[in-house]
């Protein structure tokens, strides 16, 4: 090595330009792969949602149709019925995920008899629930009606909830919303299981001094969990609403998603692009609002 | 009046009043109390579908309209998964299943290893950039891009390979469609199924690793490459454990993707899917099954196909589980 170094010192890169190269290669396959499989794909699909697409044995034809696909879209029923829904319905999904997977993190922290078996079957909704096998069990086989025949299922349902409810004379709208959060809540608590794996770590980081301090200055328990374990918690709780956003709205059992399945599997393949890129762009702006409003508020202890 | 201090650990000595060590002693047993009647509805609710298949999968059809008949069936009988693996064509499903499955989830931790420790480990001016590209991966759903996808592995090209063999073969851009090759191809460039969030993961973790483990290795005259296989891989276990388990049950539930690209000999869980439209017609062929038979076992010849698509998933996390739970809080995507 050294003598060839000597042969053509003029060649030799600096350590900093080494290490950059170095870093490229590393980076290089990945690179060609967010080329061919996301940037070509996704302006591609921007594309077809401006165009009329029509699959022929010569390849892939266009026709320029202008915005007709979105105005299509912004006047069918059903698109913008299931895009409100999911939309409204996601906000307080997320909430209540996260509140709940905060409240099991706190739980389960620290150590206690069983508590290996507990976090076993915490876990358990995260392999169950990220494939077909539930929106099946739950759609078919539970609420005995046929696949998308009904609007929504639930693993667990309340009807004399409701029953006592209405006798209280409630009005139906205040009722429908009360009645549809009870029902989520098994299917949102199925939900929580990478959230609280996450927040379980956060929690078990908080250094335990902190809390001893707080002990010898008389603090009570709700003000040691405002003034210590949420605040230490808050980065994770921001990454918890923003993976528990991007999980429902990519979640199987969506209904904007199916339609847009759905309107696929019959060939209209502009129409559904057009919904995707409609519904995606809405989901960019809940998240990048969520994300200015709870990052100003994020407290990081290394700071 | 405030006690003075809760532990009596440590040699600090108690000047806590009788009355108030039995106080805490009664609260700390309420506390444990409302932790494990919490933790036994919780786990009742998880364990649920579980629970709810098992019971159902193997039960007659006499049973059905027994009332009797809750959690325990009085006669067992394997008809239903008889049906449901034929139904599933369940060896071939598995076949194929695992035939994508492997290869993609090897391709996969190479692919989202390299990347994580270049954006990790080293400085360059597009960086920045790059990684915003990363987090924008990780947001925009699969959803969004499987039609023009779908039309580019109809007619594929990269990097001119797909024109190179067309121009060998003389017929044109190859179609990949109906093969694994989409798969393979996405796994081993870094774009499998959640490869960003495992890129993330393994940046996260790479990151939080001492710098002068490196910087050791590279005075002892290694090279990067040397330095990632010799000094940083064997470190980056518990990270790897992580997205392994993940990477394996993505894979092996993947529904979206294998609809998309495969056409004939379909996998587990598209199969499963279809499960319910297709059992009339494998019923067909069953002699002496009439169709009030087949109402009657339906719910379980459908439990009996979530079952053995949950089942080898299941035994996995059983043998991983500890593993993967510790490792996951290790791994710093918390941080």
């Amino acid at each position: 090595m050294k003598t060839e170094k000597r042969k053509r010192p003029g060649f030799r890169l600096s350590f900093t330009a080494r290490r950059a190269v170095a870093g490229r290669l590393f980076l290089l396959p990945w690179m060609i792969g967010a080329l061919y499989f996301f940037v070509l794909p996704f302006i591609q699909g921007v594309v077809y949602t401006v165009n009329k697409v029509s699959f022929t044995p010569q390849g892939v034809q266009f026709t320029f149709v202008g915005f007709k696909n979105y105005l299509s879209a912004f006047t069918d029923l059903d698109f913008t019925k299931n895009l409100t829904s999911s939309l409204t319905n996601m906000i307080p999904q997320v909430v209540i995920i996260v509140f709940f997977s905060l409240f099991v993190a706190i739980i389960l922290r620290g150590k206690f008899r069983g508590r290996a078996l507990a976090r076993a079957i915490f876990f358990l909704p995260v392999i169950i629930s990220s494939g077909v096998v539930i929106t099946v069990l739950k759609e078919n086989v539970m609420s005995g009606v046929g696949m998308g025949m009904k609007e929504a299922s639930f693993l667990f349902e309340a009807p004399s909830f409701e029953d006592t409810l209405s006798n209280l004379g409630l009005p139906q709208k205040v009722l429908e919303i009360f009645t549809s959060i009870v029902n989520q809540l098994f299917d949102l608590m199925w939900k929580s299981g990478v959230q609280i794996l996450l927040l379980l770590a956060a929690v078990n980081n908080i250094p335990q001094s902190s809390y001893e301090v707080a002990d010898m200055e008389g603090a009570t328990e709700w003000e040691k969990f405002w003034k210590i374990t949420f605040p230490m918690v808050s980065p994770t709780l921001l990454v918890a609403v923003i993976y528990s956003i991007i999980d429902s709205f990519t979640d199987y059992g969506n209904s904007v998603m199916r339609m847009v399945s759905e309107k696929m599997s019959q060939g209209y393949y502009e129409y559904s692009s057009t919904l995707a890129f409609i519904y995606f762009g809405c989901v960019l702006l809940i998240i990048g609002l969520v994300g200015l409003i709870l990052s100003r508020r994020v407290f990081y202890a290394s700071e | 009046m405030p006690y003075i201090t809760r532990a009596g650990k440590g040699g600090v000595p108690r000047f806590r009043h009788h009355k108030q060590e039995v106080y805490h002693k009664i609260a700390a047993f309420g506390k444990a109390a409302l932790r494990t009647a919490f933790l036994l509805g919780i786990g009742f609710v998880m364990l649920y579908p579980v629970l709810f298949i098992l019971s159902g999968a193997f039960k007659a059809k006499q049973d059905v309209y027994d009332p009797t008949v809750i959690w325990f069936p009085k006669h067992y009988s394997l008809e239903a998964m008889g049906l449901a693996l034929d139904t599933l064509k369940f060896g071939k499903s598995v076949g194929r299943t695992l035939a994508i499955l492997v290869p993609s989830v090897l391709l996969q931790m190479v692919s989202t290893l390299m990347a994580g420790y270049g954006f990790a480990r080293f400085r360059f001016r597009e960086r920045g950039i790059l990684f915003a590209l990363l987090i924008f991966t990780i947001i925009v759903p699969v959803q969004n891009l499987i039609v023009p996808l779908y039309a580019n592995f109809q007619s594929f090209d990269m990097l001119g390979a797909g024109y190179l063999f067309g121009a060998v073969t003389g017929e044109g851009l190859p179609n990949l469609l109906d093969t694994n090759l989409p798969f393979y191809l996405m796994a081993a460039f870094g774009m499998g199924i959640r490869s960003g969030l495992y890129i993330f993961i393994m940046r996260q973790f790479f990151r939080n690793m001492p710098a002068e483990l490196e910087e050791a290795a590279l005075i002892d005259g290694c090279g990067s490459v040397k330095t990632f296989t010799r000094v940083m891989l064997p470190n980056v276990v518990p990270a790897l454990v992580t997205v392994l388990v993940f990477s394996i049950v993505w894979y092996w539930n993947d529904y979206y993707q294998a609809s998309m690209f495969l056409m004939s000999d379909q996998t587990l869980s598209v199969n499963l899917t279809m499960l319910n439209g297709m059992l009339s017609i494998t019923a067909q062929n069953v002699a002496g099954l009439t169709s009030q038979d087949l109402m009657l076992m339906r719910d379980a010849v459908l439990e009996c196909g979530c079952l053995v698509t949950l089942l080898p998933l299941l035994v996995m996390y059983l043998f991983l589980q500890r593993f993967f739970t510790e490792s996951i809080e290790r791994t710093g995507i918390v941080g």
